[in-house]
């Protein structure tokens, strides 16, 4: 059977959900997904959520639920998988964009997305797409999310034995990316990542350590209510700041500027802050939407708890959603049939897994009187 | 030269900064290498050419308007950076077309030193890349940037209004910055020749560059010539699609065209690198 609605699942499909309506730009409804009043946006929640489902799987220092060889292996098949996801998820976007220009003559569509260098330099960029230093605009979540899983063994294992380590270490990383900086190449396009991982882990770790009982994860816990009354301040002058777009003059900030300039490649200090205190806040009103809309959250959960296969599909689908609405000249009608069947398709494919296992389970069930 | 036949045969008539360049045509077809000075004169500054399916229609291809930053960085001979914004910076020869101007401004201007930071992310809106630009001029500082903007804005569908103030504020920022600028104007294919949007997206980029006194490129113009070219029975390519390709290699020849003629003005005396006193340049010696 699959898990009960819950916070996780519940935000995690929240911030699918936005995540596809914030890849299909100029679309009408993004602008009432909170990208539009905050710092930071889906993708910082997506990938602390990440991080905080890792714990489940870890489990709590001192109380190990599996051997540390057999983690170990298991968080590498993750990764593996997660790289097998972004290559064909890639490879259909690929062909999605090929298809369009060639339908439409147009070639100006192979050039969307970072894809023009995979038709006009195919050679080097084939090698780049394998080595995931290539990536489509709006397909470069699921390479971050590789490393992070990549690295999510050394994480685990530091976890085990020196639990206070980890944050840390990840911290330090953090730091010292900012501070050189260490920026993550892309090839053969000259570029950088625009998630850049050794950045983005501290989100992940976060969410790793948040999700402990004790520790760090203790500590906020126990501190809940007065970490959301300094939130709050933070939230509200952030999204003032953004909707009236007061952003400051990152040329007038100290040097190493990447330490007091809001930038999403290297997840800042601002932005990571200001996303803390909307997790902080916002975690609040998971019990009150429960209690008022069970079918939100047994929804949003569902999609949650088969967040790999839903993003994949959602990203595809937002790509579909662009092409759509170039063809049919996005108003908001077009925006209202993208949004809605983009969901629905969302939705299809988190259910179909859920309903297989339950005819499986039936199935091997029903022998059992004749055993 | 077979290819200037064409030229004639689409009545297109080469004009402004081209001009300069037609003379030297053909420097930059692949696997030729570029004219040696004629004489063993010091090196001078001359314009960045232009090779032959690059030499555009019967309107100037580049605006011109000064890149004084650009100009000053030169003098100094301290090292050029320029930022490059917008769509990936691809093509298929020698690792795209930023690599193309870099190549180009170190032949033109003898003992100069550009690096470009290839900050492309592509199908980013105007909106997204302006607050971009601001905190990658901050990290990186440059003296010029050059933004390809508009094509994905015109597939999205984004109001011209939010286009236009977004360019516009992005250019002013960069300007109170010292930071010159310039815009890589929106491409030309035959099925969005006729498109209303992109059309008022073309001209509005146009607008906002002879107002906010910028460089643009007009590719447009530049790929319309080149498909003129080929429907009139020559061909630089096969079809569209290579087509594009072109658009971009000369989109590298007409930015290092600009960055010369905006750094030294059309008289390219050289004057910038050598001081006063250096005899001007020789005309360019054609093939």
């Amino acid at each position: 059977m699959p898990r009960e609605p819950n916070a996780i699942d519940f935000w995690r499909g929240i911030a699918l959900i936005t995540i596809f309506i914030n890849h299909v730009p100029g679309i009408y409804y993004a602008r009432f997904t909170h990208a539009n009043y905050s710092f930071s946006d889906s993708a910082d929640l997506f990938v602390f959520l990440a991080g905080w489902s890792l714990r489940y799987v870890v489990g709590s220092p001192g109380r190990p639920q599996q051997p540390t060889g057999y983690l170990v292996l298991r968080l590498g098949g993750r990764a593996i998988e997660l790289y097998a996801a972004q290559i064909l998820i890639t490879m259909i976007a690929i062909a999605m964009l090929a298809a369009t220009a060639s339908i439409l003559d147009n070639p100006l569509l192979l050039e969307w997305h970072n894809a023009a260098a995979v038709f006009y330099d195919p050679i080097l960029t084939h090698i780049g797409l394998a080595t995931l230093t290539h990536h489509l605009g709006y397909f470069d979540i699921l390479p971050l999310y590789v490393v992070l899983m990549a690295m999510a063994p050394v994480f685990a294992v530091v976890d085990r034995y020196a639990p206070n380590w980890v944050l840390p270490i990840s911290l330090a990383i953090y730091l010292v990316t900012l501070s050189v900086p260490v920026p993550m190449p892309t090839w053969p396009v000259e570029g950088q990542w625009f998630f850049n991982p050794l950045a983005w882990q501290l989100v992940f770790v976060l969410g790793f350590v948040m999700a402990r009982e004790d520790g760090a994860g203790g500590f906020v816990r126990r501190h809940i209510v007065a970490l959301r009354w300094l939130s709050l301040p933070i939230v509200a002058a952030s999204a003032y700041l953004v909707w009236h777009r007061m952003w400051p003059d990152p040329t007038l900030m100290p040097r190493p500027r990447l330490l007091f300039i809001v930038d999403k490649t290297y997840v800042t200090p601002l932005r990571l802050l200001q996303f803390l205190a909307v997790v902080a806040l916002f975690s609040a009103t998971y019990p009150y939407i429960k209690r008022w809309a069970l079918r939100l959250v047994e929804f949003g959960s569902m999609l949650g708890r088969n967040s790999l296969v839903v993003f994949c599909v959602g990203s595809l689908l937002s790509l579909a959603g662009q092409i759509t609405r170039f063809v049919y000249r996005g108003d908001i009608v077009v925006d209202t049939i993208v949004v809605i069947s983009g969901i629905a398709i969302m939705a299809f494919v988190a259910w179909l897994p859920e309903w297989r296992e339950q005819v499986r389970l039936k199935r091997s069930a029903r022998p059992s009187p004749a055993s | 030269m077979a290819r200037t036949g064409q030229v004639k045969k689409v009545g297109a008539a080469v004009a402004g900064v081209l001009t300069l360049s037609v003379i030297a045509g053909g420097v930059f077809g692949e696997g030729t290498s570029p004219a040696a000075p004629a004489a063993p004169m010091p090196p001078v500054v001359a314009p960045a050419p232009l090779s032959p399916e690059c030499q555009g229609g019967s309107t100037d291809i580049v605006t011109e308007s000064p890149l004084p930053h650009v100009a000053a960085a030169l003098a100094k001979r301290r090292t050029v950076r320029i930022l490059a914004i917008g769509n990936s910076a691809v093509g298929r020869r020698h690792g795209g077309y930023t690599k193309q101007i870099e190549r180009v401004l170190k032949q033109v201007v003898k003992g100069a030193n550009v690096v470009i930071i290839n900050r492309g992310v592509s199908g980013e809106l105007a909106a997204n890349a302006a607050l971009r630009i601001k905190n990658e001029v901050a990290m990186t500082s440059p003296d010029l940037v050059i933004w390809q903007v508009g094509t994905d804005d015109a597939f999205a569908f984004v109001p011209l209004d939010e286009v236009r103030e977004t360019v516009e504020s992005t250019i002013r920022w960069l300007k109170e910055h010292n930071v010159d600028v310039v815009l890589a104007g929106l491409q030309y294919v035959d099925r969005v020749a006729q498109d209303d949007n992109y059309y008022r997206m073309r001209m509005l980029l146009r607008d906002v560059a002879a107002k906010e006194n910028v460089m643009i490129i007009r590719r447009y113009e530049a790929m319309q010539f080149i498909a003129a070219a080929q429907e009139a029975g020559g061909g630089f390519g096969p079809d569209e699609f290579e087509r594009t390709e072109a658009g971009y290699n000369c989109l590298a020849q007409y930015l290092a065209s600009a960055i010369t003629v905006g750094a030294f003005g059309k008289g390219m005396s050289g004057r910038p690198l050598r001081g006063k006193g250096q005899p001007p340049a020789p005309p360019p010696q054609g093939p």
